[in-house]
C-alpha cells in the first residue's frame, strides 16, 4: 500500500476538564504535548475536554477539538461519529482514568471496539483499588501502612492490638474528615473510635498506621513495551507525611537518601510498576521512610501521567507526556531520540548538576472561616519552581517567584504552632525563629523536616547578619543563596547606594537544563541563571531580532491558564513572523514552560531583577508584557524606566488604567459613565458619599488583599456596621473606597484588539449573574442573550472610544455595568483578559494572534475587517468550578472577590443547550427529578415565581422556607414549610443532609442574613447538592433543567473560522 | 574555608575552597551519578584520579563505613560544588581530611565539566596557589611517575584471600584482583561456596591449584595496554574453567581474545547509561566507570559483542560461548548505581554451577 492511501488511525485523547484544586494546567500541558507527539507519529488526533482556556484544545493542537462536557455520554457520542479506534485515557488525570473505567464499564469500549492504550481497566483498578494493591505490594515484598476497617468498637479494640501509636482514624463518609484524627494512646484511641463510628452515617473507621514525621519520596517513572524501566526523577519533600504531597515543597533530584537507600527504593518501584501491570507510559510512586531506622512503606502509585510528572518533566527536561504518548502507540525509549540532547536515545535516567525546588501557592485569605492548615487535603491553587545550581538558590529563586514579597526579612516573630502545625505560612515561621535564635534541633523535633534541609535555611539566615557586618564581602554569597538584589536591599541597614555597583559587578551565567549534566553537548536553549559561575553567556542573537514574552508566573485565583494561553499563542505566532522568541516563566505546571514553545525558555522568577537580567544577556528589540495578566503588567514600569521597549500599549497608558483617579477623568472627558466613587476615612465621610450615590455602594479597603473585606453596603445602619466592624482597617493613610453599586446591573465583558489602524471587537460577554459577582466567578454567555441590539452597539463604540484615547495597541478588556439601558464602565485593563481564549474558541478567530500584529504594528488585515463576532451561529456559554469542598468552613456564597479556579465552556444551538453543557462541564449535578428547597430573600419571590412555576411543572416537588413557601403556596404552588435552622429540628439544613434535597436555591443579602443562611450552603457543598445563589443563575439553571429533560446529546468540533 | 584551585595541565584553572590544605595531582575524570560519592571514592578503578561530581550537593547524608568499595580511599582529590559543612554533621568532609585526600568545593563544576568534555580527559592537580607554572611542574612529575605504569598491580591485593560464600551447594570461584570493588566479592558470596581473591599477577598454575572452578576479572584503575602478565594468563586459563570480566576485567578479556584497547575522549562515568543486551534485547540502566573501552574487532574467532553502550554504541559486552566466557564494560556490582545488571553474577554463577 501507498503511503497516501492509508488512512489515517484515529486517536481520541481525554483531557481532565476545567482547572481545580489538584488537577490543574500540568493536564494542559501534558496533553497538548501527546496531541503534538500523536499527529507527528501519522495519527488523526481527537481531543475532548470541556476547558476553553487551555491550550490543548485550540482548534490547531488535535485535529478534532471538542469542548464538550466529560461524561461518558458526550464521549460516546464523539467516539459514534468520529470513529477513533483507540483511546489515550493517561493524560488527563484521575477525570480521564476515571471516565474511561466507565467506558469499559459501561461496555462503550466493547460496543465501538475502541482500545484503550497506556492502562487497562485491570491497571486502573489495581492502583486504586487499595486490596488490590496492597496485595501487589505483598507480592513484590514491599511494605505498606497497616490498617483495618473498623466497624465495632471490639474490632477497634483488636485493631490497635497490631498497630503502633500513633494512629489515624478516617471515619468513612463524612466529609472534610468530620470525626476522624489522630490517636496518640490507647485511652484517646478509645474515645476516638467510639466517636468516629457515632459520626460515620455507616459506622465504618479506617484505623491506619500513622506515617506522620517519616520523609516522604516521589519516583517519576516510564516503561515501555518492551520493559525498559527508566526513573525520570526522584522527588524529595521537605515537608515529612501528613501534607499533601501537591502542598509541600519538594525538591528534585533527592538529596537525603544514600545511594543504597536509593537503588532499594527504585528497585521497589520498578516491580510495583511491572506487577500494577503498567504497559507503557509513565507512572509515579510515593513512599515514606522512617528516619530513625531508614524502613520504607508504599504510600500510592498513579498509573499515569500526574501533576509531579508535569514538574518532573520541568526539572529534568526530560518530555514524560510527550514520549508516554509516543510509547502508547508503540515506540521504545531506545527509539525515540533525547531531544535535547538531540543525539542520545530516550532510553536514560537524567542527570542534574543543578537543583529545583517547587512551592505551592495557596489562597487562603480568599476562603474566609477555613483554617490555614495542611494535612492530606490538597488546597494549593498553584506553584512555581526555582532552579539553582544549589538547594539554596534554587528554594531563594523559587520563594521569589511566589510573587508574596521576601522571605528574608528582619523579623523574628515567630509562632510554634505555625511551625509544628503544618500551614501555609510555615516556612516563614520558621525563617523567623532561625532568625531568633532557635536551633536546628528544636526545629527538627517541632516539624521533623530532615535537618538537612534546616541546616539549609538556618545558611541561608545567617547570611543576612553577615550582610550588614561587610556587604561587599558577602554579596556574592547572597546572590548564590537565592536572594534578590530587592531582598538584600530590605535587609540592610544602610550601604543602599552599594548593592547597585554591586550589582553590576557580579552577573549571573544562565545554564542550561540539558538533561545529562553536561556529559553530551546540547543545543536546546532551556535557560536558568546562576551566580555560581563567571562564564559569560553569550546569548544575543546572531540573525534574528528578539522579542520577550513574559508569563504569568504561578496560578493563584484570578491569574489562571487563560494567561498562559495567550502566552503560548502569542509566542507562536512572534516565531511564525520570523522572530526569536524569549519565554520567561516560573511556572512548571504550563505550556509556556516547555522547552519547545518558545525558542528560548528562561526558568526564572518573574520580578524586576531577573527579568531585566535576563534582557540584559539577550539585548531585546521590545518586551510584550500584555500576555501574561497582572504580573507583567506590574514589572511594565521596571522596564521601562531600565530602558527597554514595551510592545503595544505604552506604559503611561497602562498606568491610567491602573490609577482610578486618572482613568475616571478620562471616561468623564469622553463623556462616559462610571459608577461614581469616593476615597472616605470614616463612616462620617461614607455616609455623606452614600447619601449622595445612593445605597447599595461596595466598600472596600484601598490595599486590597485578593477582595478581603469588599463589602456590598444595603443600607445606613450596615455601613454603620461595615465602619464598625473595620474599624481597625481604616483611618489616614488607609482610606475606603467606596462606589456605587449598581445593583440588578448585568454586566458585560468585551474584548478587542487596537491596531495603528482601527479597532476590532472580539466580542462581548453577557455576565447570566448580575452585578455584585465577580467577572470570573459569574457564568457568561457569547453572544449576549439579553442585551438590547442597540445597546450592544453603545458598548462597542464606547470601547473603541476608549481604545483609541487610550492609546492602546494591542488588547484591550473592558468590563461594563448596564443598568436601564444607561452604560457604565467599571474597569478597562489594556491587556489579554480570561475571556480571550473563551470567545476566540466559541467563534474560531485567533484573536492573540491578531493581537500580536497589532502589537507589532501591523496594519488591521481584511479578513478582520469584514469580520463580525455577532455573525456566529453557536451559543457559548462559560461555566465556573468553585474549590468550596476542600475549604471546610468557607461559604460558597458568591460576591465581588473571586474563588473560583476553573472554567468551562458549554457550546449548543441555542442557549439552553449551552447552559446544560456548562453546567455539566464544570460538574455541576442536574437532577432529573426530586425536591427543590427554596429559601428567597423578599424582592426575589416575584422574580424567581416562574422559576418555581417551572419547576413544579417538570414535576419537582417544592419545599421551602415559611415566609417562601407562604409566597408560593399564595400563588397556587404546592411547596411545603420547612425550619429554618433557628426555628429548630428537624430544620432545612438536616434536611438537605438527609439526603433528600435535589436543589437549593438560596438568594439572601446582608451580612446577617448572609451569616444566617451559612450553614444551608455549607450543607449543600458538603453533601453535593446543587446550589444556586442569585437569582439569574437560578433562571439559567431552569433553562439547563429543561434542556436536559430532552435528553438530546450533540457534540459539534470546533472550527477555525479566521 | 580557604581559598584553593584546580590546575589543568592544559592551563584552565578553577577555584574553589577548601578545609585542609592538602596538595595533590590526578587525572581529573566526573561522574554524573547523583548520589554514592562514599562509594566511588573507595573504588579502586578511581586509582588516580581526581573526581569531580557532577550532582552538586555532596555528603549529605553523611559518612557510613558500610557504604565502602574497598579499604581505602583511592581518588586524588574531591571537587564539587557544595559540601555538607554544618555542625551537626561535616562527616564526608572529615572523612576526606582524615585519609588526607583534598577537598575542593565551591567549583563552577558545569564549566570544568564542559571543559572535560570538550578538551578530554586531562590532569591536574589541587593546589593552594594560582600559581600555574608550579602546578605544572608538579602535574608532570606526578604523570612522569606514573603514566607509563600499570595501576591495577598497585590496588591489588599482595596476598591470596578467601571468604566463605553463603550458597553451599554451589562452586568455588576465583577473583583476579585488578582493583576489586567489594561489592563484587558480596555478589559472588551471595552465589558460591567459597570465593578465593588473586593478586592480579597470580600465575595460572597457582589459580587452577586453587580448585576453583570459575574466575572473575575485577574492575581495576588505568589503561588496560599496560596491564601485561595477566593477558597472558587470561588467555591460558580461556576454556579451563568460566570466566567473567569485568570494566578493565573486561578489557583485559577483550586483549586476551586479540581484542585492542583505546582512550575515550572523557569515559563514561555515571548510573543512568544505558545498555542493550543484544542476546535478550533488554534494555537497562547501567553504572558505568571507565576510561578505555574495546575496539569492536577481536581475532578470536567466535567472539561476538554481547552488550551495547546506547548512548554511543560503544562495545559494552563481549562473550565468547565456546570458551564459556563474557565479560561487560560497566559495572553490575552498581555501588553506586542501578541493579538491574545483577543478572550476569546469575548467569556466570550457573555457568560455574553447572559444571
Amino acid at each position: 500500500m501507498s503511503k497516501e492511501t492509508v488512512k489515517k488511525e484515529k486517536i481520541l485523547i481525554i483531557g481532565s476538564g476545567p482547572i481545580k484544586i489538584g488537577q490543574a494546567c500540568e493536564f494542559d500541558y501534558s496533553g497538548t504535548q501527546a496531541c503534538k507527539a500523536l499527529k507527528d507519529k501519522g495519527y488523526e488526533v481527537i481531543l475532548i475536554n470541556s476547558n476553553p482556556a487551555t491550550i490543548m484544545t485550540d482548534p490547531n493542537v488535535a485535529d478534532h477539538v471538542y469542548i464538550e462536557p466529560l461524561s461518558t455520554e458526550y464521549i460516546e457520542a464523539i467516539i459514534k461519529k468520529d470513529k477513533p479506534t483507540k483511546v489515550v485515557p493517561t493524560l488527563g488525570g484521575q477525570t480521564a482514568l476515571n471516565l474511561a473505567l466507565e467506558l469499559h464499564q459501561k461496555g462503550i469500549l466493547e460496543k465501538y471496539g475502541v482500545e484503550l492504550l497506556g492502562a487497562t481497566p485491570e491497571v486502573i483498578e489495581a492502583a486504586e483499588d487499595r486490596e488490590k494493591f496492597n496485595a501487589i505490594l505483598d507480592k513484590v515484598g514491599a511494605k505498606y501502612a497497616k490498617s483495618y476497617m473498623v466497624r465495632t468498637l471490639k474490632e477497634g479494640e483488636e485493631a490497635i492490638a497490631d498497630l503502633d501509636f500513633p494512629v489515624i482514624l478516617r471515619p468513612n463518609f463524612t466529609l472534610g474528615g468530620g470525626g476522624g484524627g489522630v490517636a496518640y494512646s490507647l485511652e484517646e484511641y478509645r474515645q476516638k473510635v467510639a466517636n468516629a463510628l457515632h459520626e460515620s452515617p455507616t459506622s465504618e473507621v479506617l484505623v491506619e498506621q500513622s506515617l506522620l514525621g517519616w520523609k516522604e519520596f516521589e519516583l517519576e517513572v516510564m516503561r515501555d513495551r518492551l520493559g525498559t524501566f527508566v526513573v525520570i526523577c526522584s522527588i524529595e519533600n521537605i515537608d515529612p507525611c501528613g501534607v499533601h504531597t501537591g502542598d509541600s515543597i519538594t525538591v528534585a533530584p533527592q538529596q537525603s537518601l544514600s545511594d543504597k537507600a536509593y537503588q532499594e527504593m527504585r528497585d521497589e518501584a520498578k516491580k510495583i510498576t511491572e506487577e500494577v501491570g503498567v504497559q507503557t507510559g509513565g507512572a509515579n510512586i510515593q513512599f515514606a521512610v522512617n528516619p530513625a531506622n531508614g524502613d520504607r512503606i508504599v504510600i500510592e502509585m498513579n498509573p499515569r501521567v500526574s501533576r509531579s510528572s508535569a514538574l518532573a518533566s520541568k526539572a529534568t527536561g526530560f518530555p514524560i507526556a510527550k514520549i508516554a504518548a509516543q510509547l502508547a502507540v508503540g515506540a521504545t525509549l531506545d527509539e525515540i531520540t533525547n531531544d535535547i540532547t538531540g543525539e542520545t536515545p530516550s532510553c536514560y535516567e537524567p542527570a542534574l548538576d543543578y537543583v529545583v525546588t517547587k512551592i505551592p501557592k495557596f489562597a487562603f485569605e480568599k476562603f474566609h472561616g477555613s483554617k490555614d492548615e495542611l494535612s492530606t487535603q490538597m488546597k494549593s491553587v498553584g506553584e512555581v519552581m526555582g532552579i539553582g545550581r544549589t538547594f539554596k538558590e534554587s528554594f531563594g529563586k523559587a520563594y521569589r517567584s511566589l510573587e508574596v514579597g521576601s522571605i528574608f526579612r528582619e523579623d523574628r516573630i515567630f509562632f510554634k504552632d505555625k511551625i509544628s502545625y503544618p500551614n501555609s505560612q510555615r516556612m516563614t515561621h520558621i525563617f523567623q525563629s532561625l532568625r531568633a535564635g532557635i536551633s536546628v534541633d528544636d526545629l527538627y523535633h517541632w516539624t521533623k523536616i530532615t535537618p538537612w534541609f534546616l541546616e539549609q535555611f538556618k545558611e541561608m539566615v545567617d547570611v543576612e547578619k553577615e550582610l550588614n557586618s561587610d556587604l561587599e564581602k558577602n554579596y556574592l554569597k547572597a546572590k548564590r543563596f537565592g536572594f534578590s538584589d530587592e531582598d538584600v536591599k530590605i535587609l540592610l541597614t544602610k550601604n543602599h547606594e552599594k548593592i547597585k555597583e554591586l550589582s553590576s559587578k557580579y552577573k549571573p551565567t544562565f545554564f542550561q537544563v540539558d538533561t545529562c549534566a553536561g556529559e553530551f553537548a546540547s543545543e536546546t536553549p532551556y535557560l536558568y541563571s546562576t551566580f555560581w559561575s563567571e562564564v559569560e553567556s553569550g546569548l544575543k542573537s546572531q540573525d534574528k531580532e528578539t522579542v520577550v514574552v513574559i508569563g504569568s508566573g504561578p496560578n493563584r485565583i484570578g491569574q489562571g491558564i487563560e494567561f498562559d494561553y495567550s502566552c503560548v499563542r502569542a509566542v507562536k505566532k512572534l516565531r511564525q513572523m520570523g522572530y526569536r522568541v524569549v519565554m520567561i516563566n516560573s511556572n512548571p505546571e504550563t505550556v509556556s514552560t516547555d522547552y519547545d514553545t518558545a525558542d528560548v525558555l528562561f526558568f526564572e522568577p518573574l520580578d524586576k531583577e531577573s527579568i531585566l537580567r535576563i534582557f540584559d544577556a539577550v539585548s531585546p528589540l521590545g518586551v510584550l508584557c500584555q500576555l501574561g495578566g497582572q504580573t507583567p503588567i506590574s514589572l511594565s514600569k521596571d522596564i521601562s524606566e531600565a530602558g527597554y521597549n514595551i510592545i503595544g500599549t505604552p506604559l503611561d497608558m497602562i498606568d491610567l488604567a491602573e490609577d482610578r483617579a486618572r482613568f475616571s477623568k478620562l471616561c468623564e472627558k469622553l463623556d462616559c459613565k462610571v459608577p461614581s466613587s469616593s476615597v472616605v476615612v470614616n463612616y462620617d465621610e461614607a455616609l455623606e458619599f452614600a447619601s449622595k450615590a445612593g445605597y447599595p455602594v461596595i466598600c472596600r479597603p484601598s490595599y486590597v488583599i485578593g477582595g478581603r473585606r469588599m463589602e456590598i453596603v444595603e443600607d445606613k445602619e450596615s455601613l454603620f456596621k461595615y465602619f464598625e466592624t473595620n474599624r481597625e482597617v481604616f483611618g489616614e493613610g488607609n482610606p475606603c473606597f467606596i462606589d456605587q453599586f449598581l445593583e440588578g446591573g448585568l454586566e458585560v465583558d468585551v474584548d478587542l484588539i487596537r491596531f495603528k489602524d482601527g479597532c476590532f471587537i472580539g466580542g462581548i460577554v453577557e455576565h447570566i449573574e448580575v452585578a455584585g459577582v465577580h467577572s470570573g466567578d459569574s457564568m457568561g454567555v457569547f453572544p449576549p442573550q439579553r442585551l438590547k441590539k442597540e445597546t450592544q452597539a453603545e458598548i462597542e463604540r464606547i470601547s473603541v472610544l476608549l481604545a483609541e484615547n487610550m492609546g492602546v495597541l494591542g488588547l484591550m478588556n473592558i468590563q461594563m455595568a448596564i443598568k436601564n439601558d444607561e452604560i457604565f464602565i467599571i474597569e478597562a485593563n489594556p491587556r489579554a483578559s480570561r475571556t480571550i481564549p473563551f470567545i476566540a474558541k466559541a467563534m474560531g478567530v485567533s484573536l492573540v494572534d491578531f493581537a500580536v500584529e497589532a502589537m507589532m504594528g501591523l496594519k488591521m488585515p481584511e479578513s478582520l475587517k469584514s469580520f463580525r463576532w455577532d455573525s456566529i451561529k453557536t451559543v457559548a456559554v462559560k461555566g465556573v468550578v468553585f474549590p468550596f469542598k476542600k475549604f471546610p468552613e468557607t461559604d460558597s456564597i458568591l460576591g465581588p472577590e473571586m474563588k473560583s479556579t476553573g472554567e468551562s465552556m458549554g457550546r449548543g444551538e441555542n442557549f439552553p443547550e449551552a447552559l446544560l453543557k456548562a453546567f455539566q462541564g464544570s460538574d455541576f449535578k442536574i437532577p432529573k427529578e426530586g425536591e427543590v428547597f427554596l429559601s428567597l430573600r423578599e424582592k426575589d419571590k416575584k422574580e424567581l415565581l416562574p422559576v418555581a412555576q417551572k419547576l413544579s411543572e417538570l414535576g419537582f416537588s417544592l419545599t421551602g422556607t415559611k415566609g417562601t413557601a407562604e409566597y408560593f403556596v399564595e400563588k397556587g404552588l404546592d411547596c411545603e414549610v420547612v425550619n429554618k435552622v433557628l426555628e429548630g429540628r428537624p430544620h432545612c439544613v438536616d434536611r438537605i443532609r438527609s439526603g433528600k434535597v435535589n436543589l437549593v436555591v438560596n438568594t439572601t443579602a446582608g451580612r446577617q442574613s448572609i451569616n444566617a443562611s451559612y450553614s444551608i450552603r455549607r450543607s449543600c457543598t458538603d453533601f453535593s447538592v446543587p446550589c444556586l445563589t442569585e437569582s439569574e443563575a437560578a433562571k439559567a439553571y431552569v433553562l439547563a433543567l429543561t434542556e436536559n429533560k430532552s435528553g438530546h446529546v450533540r457534540v459539534e468540533p470546533l472550527t477555525l473560522t479566521l | 574555608m580557604k581559598e584553593s584551585y584546580l590546575i589543568l595541565e592544559d592551563g584552565a584553572i578553577f577555584k574553589g575552597a577548601s578545609t585542609h590544605d592538602v596538595e595533590s595531582v590526578g587525572e581529573v575524570v566526573f561522574n554524573t551519578s547523583h548520589s554514592g560519592y562514599e562509594e566511588m571514592a573507595t573504588d579502586p578503578s578511581y586509582y588516580n584520579q581526581i573526581l569531580v561530581t557532577t550532582a552538586v550537593m555532596q555528603g549529605n547524608y553523611g559518612a557510613h563505613q558500610e557504604f565502602w568499595e574497598s579499604e581505602k580511599l583511592h581518588i586524588k582529590g574531591f571537587v564539587c560544588l557544595e559540601v555538607q559543612n554544618s555542625s551537626r554533621d561535616k562527616s564526608w568532609q572529615e572523612r576526606l581530611k582524615d585519609h588526607n585526600i583534598p577537598l575542593l568545593s565551591e567549583v563552577d563544576t558545569r564549566t570544568l565539566v564542559l571543559h572535560l568534555r570538550e578538551q578530554g580527559a586531562v590532569w591536574g592537580g589541587v593546589f593552594n596557589s594560582p600559581d600555574k607554572e608550579a602546578a605544572f611542574k608538579k602535574i608532570k612529575e606526578m604523570k612522569d611517575e606514573h603514566l607509563l605504569k600499570d595501576w591495577t598491580e598497585v590496588v591489588s591485593t599482595s596476598s591470596i584471600h578467601h571468604f566463605d560464600g553463603l550458597s553451599k551447594d554451589a562452586g568455588h570461584v576465583g577473583v583476579l584482583d585488578f582493583g576489586c570493588k567489594k561489592n563484587i566479592i558480596r555478589e559472588l558470596i551471595k552465589r558460591f561456596s567459597k570465593v578465593s581473591v588473586f593478586p592480579s599477577k597470580t600465575s595460572k598454575e597457582e589459580i587452577l591449584s586453587s580448585g576453583i572452578s570459575g574466575l572473575l576479572l575485577s574492575n581495576g584503575p588505568g589503561d588496560p595496554g599496560l596491564v601485561g602478565e595477566p593477558v597472558e594468563v587470561i588467555k591460558n586459563l580461556l576454556g579451563e574453567l568460566p570466566v567473567m570480566g569485568i570494566c578493565m576485567g573486561h578489557q583485559l578479556l577483550g586483549r586476551a581474545l586479540g581484542g585492542d584497547t583505546f582512550k575515550l575522549k572523557y569515559g563514561h562515568r555515571g548510573a543512568n547509561h544505558p545498555i542493550k543486551d543484544l542476546d535478550s534485547g533488554f534494555i537497562f540502566m547501567s553504572s558505568q566507570n571507565h576510561g578505555y573501552a574495546l575496539k569492536e574487532s577481536f581475532k578470536t574467532q567466535g567472539t561476538s559483542v554481547s552488550h551495547l553502550n546506547l548512548n554511543d554504541n560503544t562495545v559494552a559486552g563481549i562473550q565468547l560461548k565456546e570458551k564459556d566466557c563474557f565479560s561487560v564494560q560497566f559495572h553490575p556490582e552498581s555501588h553506586p548505581g542501578p541493579h538491574e545488571a545483577e543478572y550476569l553474577f546469575d548467569r556466570f554463577s550457573s555457568m560455574v554451577n553447572k559444571k
